[in-house]
């Protein structure tokens, strides 16, 4: 027994003691850039927030997150956002995420203050086909809900882009992606309303 | 004689990374990041600088601790080094180029099982000394970065018209979108073996 116990000390010392001082190494070097970290996530969100409320000046992170369900299985859950200007509240917006076409895409969504209509929505990740998917990064697809019913959205192959509507229209050669999109709203949409009409954060008259 | 032998052996450990033992060219080691972030120049370089910086501590580290090292940990001790350093550097990007950090994804942690850091950890750095295993580092490193860069620049240059960012194809050229993808790259990285192939088949 205290051989075996010499033996593994002999064989395996360098590996501890590095294993240690590595640790170490990282701990201190994580302690040092952590703040700078977390800061750069706080000023990307309020940069993707302020694209989606160019009136909006001040974003509050809601303390509670929302827990988004598929029947009773939790499938996600969203970070709701108060966004206020001179304390007077211009609208909400909360973190949606499904799977494209390539993989995950995370959105931010933004509404008014009424939880009535859209106020758009910025894309924080996603790894859709260059020049394709990752179209719904652009105008085209974006303004289209710019005003459009915080209510449930249709994706549609033709019509008018620039109508106000609950009629997305797809990107042409992107139409994984442009689903992708819209369903990730609709999935949240509703949900997000609920929870915040039960929480009292906004009321169900709105 | 025995000082010219060392700088001789000196000189040939530092040019071996840019031709003769080529991580892409020669060895085709590293394929994961050399096909995934050589969409743009930037991407590629900043790859090829983290990857310079993992080999160089690596290699350091295993070439002092290489008589200490018990054969059977020693590919723990490489995997474990190589995982402290590579944190550092994800640290490092995404707290000072968080932009690109969030460009690289997930190909920087990937580092931790690049062969080429390995490879050179086991074939030189738990060989020889400290000298000879920052050279070889640096080498290494730095043939990789201009490989990598030189295949990111095509690829740019095809796929968007522009190198390094900057705009070298006039505005009438039509992007070929397939290059930024990954069929781009293996076409780009396919091209490229076979002219080095041919480069040293002519050498010979």
């Amino acid at each position: 027994m205290v051989n075996s116990v010499k033996l593994f000390f002999r064989e395996s010392w360098l590996l501890v003691a590095c294993a240690f001082l590595f640790g170490l190494l990282l701990a201190v070097t994580d302690a040092a850039w952590a703040p700078k970290i977390a800061q750069n996530k706080i000023d990307k969100t309020n940069a993707m927030l302020q694209s989606i409320f160019t009136d909006g000046h001040e974003f509050e992170k809601l303390p509670e997150k929302i827990d988004i369900l598929s029947g009773k299985v939790k499938t996600g859950e969203s970070t709701v956002y108060k966004v206020t200007t001179d304390g007077r509240i211009v609208g909400w917006a909360f973190t949606a995420e499904g799977f494209g076409f390539a993989d995950k895409i995370q959105l931010i969504v933004g509404v008014d203050a009424a939880f009535k209509k859209m106020r758009g929505f910025a894309v924080v990740s996603s790894y859709e086909t260059p020049g394709f998917g990752d179209r719904i990064k652009g105008d085209f697809y974006r303004n289209q809900f710019v005003g459009a019913p915080a209510a449930n959205l249709n994706l549609v192959k033709g019509g008018d882009p620039s109508a106000i509507d609950s009629d997305i229209v797809a990107i042409t050669g992107a139409t994984v992606s442009s689903t992708a999109v819209v369903n990730i709203i609709n999935r949240y949409m509703d949900t997000v309303k609920q929870a915040m009409v039960s929480k009292g954060v906004i009321s169900s008259g709105q | 004689m025995a000082n010219e032998n060392s700088n001789t052996k000196l000189l040939s450990v530092a040019t071996a990374g840019f031709w003769k033992q080529n991580p892409v060219l020669r060895l085709v080691l590293g394929m994961c990041p050399t096909l995934a972030v050589t969409t743009a120049g930037f991407d590629a370089l900043t790859m090829g600088l983290c990857v310079v910086f993992v080999l160089v501590c690596s290699n350091t580290v295993t070439s002092i601790i290489r008589r200490q090292l018990k054969p059977h940990v020693r590919i723990m001790m490489f995997v474990l080094t190589i995982a402290a350093f590579v944190t550092i550097a994800d640290l490092f990007l995404q707290a000072f180029v968080p932009r690109m950090s969030e460009k690289l994804g997930p190909y920087v942690p990937l580092i931790i099982v690049n062969c080429i850091i390995i490879a050179r950890a086991e074939a030189c750095a738990s060989k020889n000394g400290i000298v000879v295993s920052i050279v070889d580092a640096l080498s290494m490193g730095f043939g990789f970065t201009v490989t990598i860069c030189l295949l990111a620049s095509i690829r740019e240059l095809l796929a968007a018209g522009t190198v390094f960012g900057l705009r070298l194809m006039p505005d009438s050229y039509v992007p070929m979108t397939a290059m930024s993808m990954p069929v781009g790259a293996f076409v780009a990285l396919g091209l490229l073996l076979a002219t080095a192939n041919l480069i040293s088949a002519k050498e010979a």
